[in-house]
């Protein structure tokens, strides 16, 4: 029944037909015009139809309009990117964010493959039959990996065997496919040409190409061959694909083909025609969907212990040099470098004053191993207060009536000293490095009284002497200056004590002494302004020994002007003392006098 | 970017080989020569600001044990017929060989007599020569021992082959 209805179907179409011929006949064109005229009414109408009947029927709008879209966009992104930059700019931010996630998982799931096929034993297993079988590992992975993957598509001009388009699955170029295409031909001729011609007359034509591992599938047409390079082994899924792509592209391009002279830039296009055959499936043992990157993330951790480790240790360093830094705060210790390399490798390079605390015993006074330190210790002298008291200390023992007391950095002293020690003492402490500026001996009793020698002869030595002492004693100027200062003040304080004691000798031998007190300049300016310079020098001297305790009556102050000797005439800037003495029994002193 | 076929065409020992060592990059090995009669090289040269990219079919020599490979002249843009100018013999053979591929093809043609760097051989007399020169677009003198005049020739033959679109 339905046969029938088809078969009167064509019948009364073929006689439509030849009533047109017959009622049109050579005004066909009528018609034609007719259509021409109203083409752009009419095919709108039909348009997203037709666009969409044909789109589901083979797909063959996509590959046409792919090209074109593309161009558009590229015009569009060269020419007007302000707008698309606009249009696009809400969607940045999520397509930014999605990018990294998508980099971030990719990541670690490549990671994870690495470490599994790098150091698990079935990666060991792959590599040591990847060298027996004399192919890259990568290769060996992938076919061990994927059923199949299909790495290179070509399409050679048939007749020329020159490359027109080739695609890659990792988007790098295959540099020599023009080489391999052109081989590839010339052994297919080689083949076609040696072996026996077909039943058909047509001449025999390659169709694949086989290795263990490594199949080359070839599809003839008219005017190309497609070729595609796969790793494993291909189904004819894959076959069916190239020969799709194949017809489209002999469809879409048969115009080119026509006219190819060498020159495959006509053919740019047919790269998505081409990528549609780049297959690839995966080996389902090897495609465990839910699997978890275990050894990535396996790494990871141990990547962060190893971190945490590192940094708990790098703490413990920093904090024992920390502690080892302390020392720095003794006095007497100065360190110039600390190394805590770790904790059994410490270099310590410091400077020690001999009187600070040793170091063996300050580690040990820390609850710190002294053992495990490389020492570089150098000698210094320290003037730090602590020191200098600890110097004080060792010092005052041998004046059992001599106490200290310091004001901030300055030493005071009181107590009683016998006039003969007193000076050893200030000796050593000037030694032990306290300045006389720091030293306050005002407090300080000279005992003389108790000890005083009775016998004449030796007194009168003793007088002698401190003469000769106090003659000694000078007093340096800054220029211009009659100022006494207090470094002077200490001279002073020690001549007026000898002066003191002097006085009480004289006493005792019947003398009457009176005290010279000479300034002096230098001859640098005006002599009569030197003159009175001099003069001033020896008075403010005077004035600071009066408040010491002498009386002005036992002075004589004058001012000798400047000293025109030339040894000395630059520097004379000073005060100098000396002793006058008178006899009161001139007799018996004479006599002692002269005998000496 | 334009590709050219050309096929280096000659009796055997002519120099075929040598000439295009002398001048391109090559991936394959001088077997396949042996084992299936042509190996193909490429070459990138420049005509008027254009570049062109030569298939060099380095077709196996042909002598009385090999036939005229006549299936590896199929599209190509040109052709050049390589002969020994010290060897008479060579250039009937190529002569032969140009009869042959004419039958064929009627693309450019150059002649290459090389070995230009020995002496002189008295076989080849100046008439002859000239005679001959008629059938082929360009004739270069070339030696592949020197490299002389080898540039010249691929960039003459790449010249004809656009000339020819």
């Amino acid at each position: 029944m339905g046969k029938n209805t088809s078969v009167s179907q064509t019948e009364s179409q073929q006689e439509l037909e030849q009533l047109r011929a017959i009622i049109l006949g050579k005004d066909h064109h009528l018609i034609t015009d007719i259509v021409n005229d109203q083409a752009r009414e009419l095919v709108s109408k039909v348009l997203a139809e037709a666009l969409h009947d044909r789109q589901s029927k083979d797909g063959a709008i996509n590959k046409v309009l792919l090209p074109i879209v593309e161009k558009s966009v590229e015009n569009s992104v060269t020419h007007h990117s302000d707008r698309l930059i606009s249009s696009l700019y809400p969607l940045m931010g999520s397509l930014v964010r999605k990018s990294v996630g998508a980099f971030l998982t990719d990541f670690i799931e490549k990671t994870n493959q690495l470490i599994e096929h790098s150091f698990t034993i079935k990666g060991l297993k792959w590599r040591v039959k990847a060298w027996q079988a004399g192919v890259s590992f990568t290769h060996y992975v992938v076919s061990q990996t994927y059923n199949y993957r299909v790495e290179h598509v070509l399409l050679i001009h048939q007749e020329t065997g020159l490359l027109l388009k080739s695609v890659n699955l990792d988007q790098q170029s295959q540099n020599d496919a023009d080489l391999i295409s052109s081989m590839l031909t010339a052994i297919n001729d080689f083949v076609g040409d040696s072996f026996q011609v077909n039943k058909d007359g047509l001449k025999e034509q390659l169709q694949t190409v086989s290795t263990d591992n490594f199949n080359l599938l070839i599809k003839p047409g008219p005017s190309a061959i497609i070729v595609a390079a796969v790793i494993g082994n291909p189904p004819q899924e894959v076959s069916e694909q190239l020969q799709i792509t194949l017809e489209d592209i002999h469809r879409m391009y048969n115009e080119e083909f026509e006219q190819f002279n060498g020159d495959n830039a006509p053919f740019e296009n047919t790269e998505n025609q081409l990528r549609d055959s780049l297959l690839t499936e995966e080996k389902v043992s090897e495609l465990s969907l839910n699997k978890k990157p275990w050894f990535a993330w396996f790494l990871i951790l141990i990547t962060m212990i190893f971190l945490g480790f590192q940094i708990h240790h790098w703490i413990q360093l920093e904090q024992l040099s920390n502690r080892i830094m302390v020392i720095d705060q003794q006095p007497g210790i100065v360190v110039q470098r600390i190394e805590v390399n770790d904790e059994k490798d410490i270099t310590l390079d410091l400077m020690r004053d001999p009187d600070a605390i040793s170091i063996e015993q300050w580690f040990n006074s820390h609850q710190l191993s002294f053992d495990d330190i490389s020492l570089k210790e150098r000698r210094y002298f320290s003037l730090s207060p602590e020191i200098l008291d600890l110097r004080v200390d060792k010092i005052l023992p041998h004046y059992p009536n001599v106490e200290k007391h310091w004001q901030g950095e300055q030493l005071f002293l009181s107590g009683n000293i016998d006039i003969n020690k007193f000076e050893k003492l200030t000796t050593e402490l000037a030694d032990s490095g306290i300045s006389t500026s720091q030293l306050d001996t005002q407090g300080l009793r000279l005992n003389n009284n108790d000890k005083l020698v009775q016998n004449t002869t030796i007194n009168q030595q003793v007088f002698k002497a401190l003469v000769g002492k106090i003659s000694t004693i000078q007093l340096d100027f800054d220029i211009g200056s009659n100022q006494v200062t207090t470094a002077m003040v200490v001279d002073l304080q020690r001549l007026a004590n000898q002066f003191l004691y002097l006085r009480k000798l004289a006493k005792q031998l019947n003398i009457n002494v009176a005290l010279l007190i000479l300034g002096s300049s230098d001859n640098t300016g005006n002599r009569n302004t030197n003159s009175k310079l001099s003069k001033a020098r020896a008075e403010s001297t005077a004035n600071a020994l009066t408040q010491l305790g002498i009386n002005k009556e036992q002075m004589f102050v004058t001012g000798l002007g400047q000293i025109d000797i030339k040894d000395v005439k630059y520097t004379s800037r000073k005060v100098m003392f000396n002793i006058m003495y008178v006899d009161n029994v001139p007799k018996s002193f004479n006599q002692s006098r002269d005998g000496t | 970017m334009i590709q050219k076929k050309i096929c280096l065409l000659g009796a055997s020992s002519v120099g075929k080989t040598s000439l295009v060592k002398q001048f391109v990059e090559g991936i394959f090995n001088e077997k396949y020569l042996t084992s299936i009669g042509v190996k193909v090289d490429k070459k990138l040269v420049s005509v008027d600001n254009q570049e062109v990219q030569l298939m060099l079919w380095d077709v196996e020599g042909y002598d009385r044990y090999n036939v005229f490979q006549e299936k590896y002249l199929r599209g190509a843009a040109a052709y050049i017929i390589v002969v020994d100018q010290s060897r008479k013999t060579s250039l009937l053979e190529g002569l032969d060989i140009h009869t042959l591929v004419r039958k064929i093809t009627n693309v450019p043609s150059i002649l290459a007599i090389n070995k230009s760097d020995l002496q002189a051989n008295n076989l080849l007399e100046d008439d002859e020569i000239n005679q001959f020169l008629k059938l082929f677009n360009r004739q270069f003198n070339t030696s592949a021992k020197t490299g002389n005049n080898v540039e010249e020739l691929f960039q003459a033959i790449a010249e004809l082959t656009i000339e020819g679109d």
